[in-house]
């Protein structure tokens, strides 16, 4: 099958379900959901037919468009974590009715449901991007995409709030890009990584300095989709105030996005020597960086939503510390690895926290009092999901640590690696205090009858366990699936 | 005849004064003015390489200009999302002031 079709399927799945959305009426939607999940796994299995030969090479959109095993990984990742988000909003639709202006049963509900799959189409594009115009239009569907479903709960101050801030933010760093990309334009000639790549040798020393300072307006710029620090100041309000689903889509999808965009980016980069040089020491500082300032902030963090932003943080500051040992031969496997383990381990605490917060009409930590008592089986899978994401041994969060650290070792980034151990055991810390709240605190109702899971959320919560605890124990048919 | 760098040094000027309106201003609808002449500042800057950066048949190069329809397009978008959201927060709390975006603490 030609890969070309894959978004245009995404694109038109979107577009149906909007159509069928406006005859739908006054209903639940829920038929909105099932069909959207159903196509999803149906494009998710074409990408496993996909024939990159079937694309002509020679043709104009190949200088846009690669097919590579790299982008098809993450178009895989993107469908992916689309489809649990879907799940999850099954779950969250009551939060986002109450948050409706409109008394109308599932009002705003139906756009809830097919803006994922519009953003998932820009995430398709964008892992594919090999071009500057392209990197850019992507990134802008789904940026935009996400500026409506960040404020999508019009009752809600903090959803607005953060909306507003997430506009902003996310508006200045396009102004970024925008303007990078014009200066290595200006300098080079030319928008195709590739292309750019073979002028920069040939380059003389004078267009250095407009060459860097572009590349700096670009770094800044996926940074702060990535969320490094020191442009990650936008996170914690950001995931606080967005509705659940979203948060776990921004904090998983929007990041691997970023990630693969800037790993074409600055392997584009790195041909010339004299550029290596400066560009590897300045994200070994940012991934220094991005690793402490994320791991301490989340310590005293009492909202669980907020502390798993700051962990956020803290794994965009391991996956650096990948891109930054890019010279390890297993580097790219490492990279992708952790990130296909923190999709898991994310989107379960995400997928649990959705559902508890529906039942306890809060997402304080101090909202999991006693969870155990309560729902043991939630319980359980918000412990797997802490476990893996502080990295203890036979989860799959474990592993990824571990390869990336041994990419890194490889290089002798000595001062990163300390830094990384340290702050993994700080995560210890803070992991472990929501576990503690689940298993040892007492309810704040011990009647409460035990908390409800729709069929879909159950399916998906056992998968994800399961998944999480088979890559942790057996790596290899995943490793092997990695480009 | 303007030389390349004074189409530059103009762009250069009007990304700063857009940055400048973002950092400093605090009315959400200035900062959004900010943002828009940043944007436009590399459109700008994208015509003037693409008029200077002649190519072998005598014509401008038209992969820049292109590129800045699209950002036009893209921007528009964004307005068009980015006032709404702004209108939605103005209806809920009657201030379109970043001072009052203070719900969420630590």
């Amino acid at each position: 099958m030609n890969p070309l079709y894959l978004e245009v399927l995404v694109v038109l799945l979107g577009i149906v379900l909007l159509m069928a959305e406006a005859f739908d009426g006054a209903s639940a939607k829920r038929g909105i959901v099932y069909a959207g999940i159903a196509g999803l796994l149906g494009i998710l299995g074409a990408t496993f037919f996909i024939d990159p030969a079937a694309m002509n090479a020679a043709a104009p959109y190949a200088r846009f468009y690669s097919a590579d095993a790299l982008a098809i990984f993450l178009k895989q990742f993107a469908l992916l974590s689309t489809i649990v988000v879907l799940v999850m909003s099954l779950e969250y639709a009551p939060t986002v009715e109450a948050n409706m202006p409109s008394e109308r049963r599932g009002a705003g509900l139906g756009e809830f449901y097919v803006l994922p799959v519009f953003a998932c189409a820009g995430l398709m594009w964008m892992a594919s991007a090999v071009d500057f115009v392209m990197i850019f239009v992507s990134l802008e569907l789904v940026t935009i995409t996400f500026y409506i479903l960040v404020s999508y709960l019009r009752r809600s101050e903090a959803s607005l709030e953060s909306g507003t801030k997430y506009l902003v933010l996310g508006a200045l760093s396009t102004g970024f890009l925008v303007y990078g990309i014009t200066w290595i334009y200006g300098v080079t000639g030319q928008f195709n990584l590739a292309a750019i790549a073979e002028k920069l040798p040939a380059l003389d020393q004078a267009a250095a300095p407009a060459l860097l300072f572009g590349f700096g307006l670009i770094l800044i710029a996926l940074g702060f989709k990535i969320a490094a620090a020191p442009f990650q100041f936008w996170v914690p309000d950001v995931y606080q105030g967005a509705p659940t689903p979203v948060t776990a889509f921004l904090s998983v999808a929007s990041k691997a996005a970023g990630f693969i965009v800037l790993l074409r980016v600055v392997q584009t980069f790195l041909v010339v020597p004299a550029l290596q040089e400066k560009i590897l020491p300045l994200l070994a500082v940012i991934a220094g960086a991005t690793m402490i300032f994320g791991n301490l902030a989340a310590l005293p963090q009492s909202n669980l939503k907020r502390l798993l932003a700051y962990s956020s943080i803290g794994h965009a500051g391991y996956l650096l510390l990948g891109i930054v040992s890019i010279g390890a031969p297993f580097a790219g496997t490492a990279v992708l690895f952790y990130l296909a383990a923190y999709l898991l381990m994310t989107l379960l605490a995400f997928l649990v926290m959705t559902i508890v917060g529906r039942a306890t009409g809060g997402d304080d930590i101090s909202d999991f009092n006693g969870l155990n008592q309560r729902s043991p089986h939630l319980a359980f899978a918000l412990l797997l999901a802490m476990l893996s994401l502080a990295g203890i041994p036979l989860t799959a969060g474990f592993l990824g640590k571990l390869f990336i650290f041994e990419c890194a070792i490889d290089q002798q980034h000595w001062v990163l690696v300390i830094i990384g151990v340290i702050t993994v055991a700080a995560g210890f810390y803070y992991y472990l205090k929501v576990i503690r709240a689940m298993y040892w605190q007492q309810p704040a109702d011990p009647d409460a009858p035990e908390i409800e899971i729709g069929p879909l959320a159950k399916i998906t919560i056992a998968l994800l366990c399961a998944l999480i605890i088979w890559i942790g124990v057996y790596p290899a048919p995943l490793l092997s699936l990695l480009p | 005849m303007p030389t390349l760098g004074d189409y530059l040094l103009v762009s250069g000027l009007l990304f700063s004064i857009g940055l400048a309106g973002v950092l400093l201003r605090r009315n959400l609808l200035i900062i959004f003015m900010g943002l828009e002449l940043m944007l436009n500042a590399a459109n700008l800057s994208l015509v003037a390489f693409a008029r200077h950066g002649v190519t072998a048949f005598g014509l401008p190069d038209y992969n820049a200009q292109v590129l800045v329809f699209f950002i036009i397009t893209v921007a528009a978008a964004e307005v068009a999302v980015g006032l709404a959201i702004i209108v939605a927060l103005y209806r809920l709390r009657q201030t379109t002031h970043v001072e009052d975006l203070n719900r969420m603490k630590f």
